[in-house]
């Protein structure tokens, strides 16, 4: 397995206005994984589902890739990363219902695994992921909150957004159900990508187009160009917790799978 | 909890609260705020309740719907907005519907189209005009400045520094960004070995404040910086 072949950069901040910083982020470039949550309930119980879920998340894609390279495993990456969200789901959604104090807690969640030149997208919620590719950012992602469905329904104009007060209502949580549906997809990971997740305190407040410009004026140095995506938020108004990570694919990494090489021996011996 | 003030030469005729249901006004009985007055048409205006939105609709009355003086098909209210019917003033009370948002915590609520997101392909890109936009606090402003390019491939030129960052110097060899934030513009280094001059000092790793007429050296760059 080729290692040092993701580079990462992660910054989360409480923001201008909030007491407390109620998002994750957990990163392991080793393994190629990054996840991040925005945890939402009252009394910090939104710090508590958002770490739970970040931990629990982790520790299972951390043993699940450990099996993928050591060709034990019978599941997908994507599998893999459904098991692990419904993990973590069911050990938040369990916590709230032995804890008065924890009652309705629950968190987005946005996470990357890349594995074998592909990289797995997972996301609940409102955090999003995006890709620079070429310095053309783009959304991967679609929001699960109250204001994308009217906007995507035409109930209310794309411009008049910011007139709106359901900003923050999302309508699918981690923690929330005794289980839940993530959203999972795959795509190729090329070297040279750059993917983003965020909490929607970047995304809330700085553009698109800002985003993009930060990421591939200053993509050669990635803690400076995450520093920068927070301090835009921040300078914009900061209202809420702020978390990014960058992620860039460094080189090819394809699975070096003993399957693999036992077929190609195989294949010389016909 | 919002409310609804009905009020018309200057006195107060009518309240009501407005809760989960929609909410019509016209001249007709049948709706739940019934004014008369020969401006209106019979169903006028309806007010929808949509998470922590009201929603104003014109019902495509005769004489139209106004809001602080504004003809509107569809509105967002706003704490204070005044709806204007006829001779009758009908104004929108909501203290969380106001422009400060701090108070905005995530919330959990029902979709408006979970069977329809069932059946749809997960697979992106997603149509540019479905994203939730961007909102910066409408208090945010920013000052204006501009570098006059003293030396390099680029000199005798002026670039406006009307974005968040611009970067200078040499990609792969040295490299500069200006940032704007509120508060004014700062240089940091970006990459090289050599950090960025300012006024013939070196710039070190951290951010640097500039200065009206402030001189800056990058790669083969030589910039001045002025604030507009």
């Amino acid at each position: 397995m080729s290692h040092n072949f993701i580079e990462m950069a992660a910054v989360t901040d409480v923001g201008s206005v909030r007491q407390f910083n109620e998002d994750s982020i957990v990163t392991d470039a080793e393994i190629g994984a990054a996840i991040l949550a925005d945890g939402m309930g009252g009394h910090r119980a939104g710090e508590v589902a958002s770490h739970m879920a970040t931990d629990i998340i982790m520790n299972g894609l951390q043993s699940q890739v450990a099996e993928f390279r050591s060709d034990t495993s019978s599941q997908s990456p994507l599998q893999a990363m459904d098991e692990s969200i419904n993990r973590a789901n069911k050990a938040v959604f369990d916590a709230a219902l032995g804890q008065s104090t924890y009652r309705g807690m629950g968190t987005t969640l946005a996470l990357v695994l890349f594995y074998d030149n592909r990289v797995t997208l997972g996301h609940i919620g409102d955090s999003r992921i995006y890709r620079l590719r070429n310095n053309a950012l783009q959304l991967l992602t679609r929001d699960d909150s109250l204001l994308r469905d009217q906007i995507e329904l035409g109930f209310i104009a794309a411009a008049d957004a910011g007139e709106s007060h359901n900003r923050s209502l999302v309508t699918r949580a981690l923690g929330i159900e005794e289980s839940v549906r993530a959203h999972l997809r795959e795509d190729e990971a090329a070297p040279g990508d750059i993917y983003l997740l965020c909490s929607d305190g970047l995304n809330d407040l700085v553009e698109d187009a800002d985003i993009e410009l930060i990421m591939s004026e200053l993509k050669v140095n990635l803690p400076l160009a995450a520093s920068h995506l927070v301090q835009a938020a921040k300078d914009n108004g900061g209202y809420d917790n702020i978390s990014v990570i960058l992620a860039r694919v460094l080189k090819p990494f394809p699975a070096a799978s003993h399957k693999r090489w036992v077929t190609r021996l195989l294949g010389w011996l016909r | 909890m919002a409310k609804l003030v009905l009020s018309s030469g200057g006195s107060v005729l009518f309240q009501c609260f407005l809760d989960e249901e929609r909410v019509s006004v016209g001249r007709e009985a049948s709706n739940q705020v019934v004014i008369d007055d020969p401006a209106l048409s019979g169903e006028h205006a309806v007010i929808i309740p949509v998470g922590n939105d009201h929603i104003l609709e014109d019902l495509q009355s005769v004489n139209g719907t106004f809001v602080n003086g504004v003809r509107v098909s569809r509105h967002i209210l706003q704490h204070g907005d005044v709806i204007e019917l006829g001779a009758f003033y009908l104004r929108y009370l909501n203290p969380r519907a106001s422009a400060e948002r701090d108070f905005e915590r995530t919330m959990l609520i029902a979709g408006l189209q979970e069977s329809a997101e069932a059946a749809r392909n997960e697979a992106g890109p997603f149509p540019e005009e479905a994203r939730v936009p961007a909102a910066r606090l409408a208090s945010v402003r920013f000052p204006k400045g501009r570098v006059r390019v003293i030396a390099g491939s680029r000199a005798g030129g002026t670039i406006e520094l009307d974005r968040v960052v611009a970067t200078f110097g040499r990609p792969g060899d040295q490299v500069a960004v200006i940032t704007r934030r509120p508060h004014g513009f700062f240089i940091t280094h970006v990459e090289g070995r050599r950090y960025p001059r300012v006024n013939r000092q070196s710039i070190g790793k951290e951010a640097r404040a500039l200065q009206h007429g402030d001189v800056i050296e990058v790669a083969d760059e030589k910039l001045e910086f002025s604030l507009a």
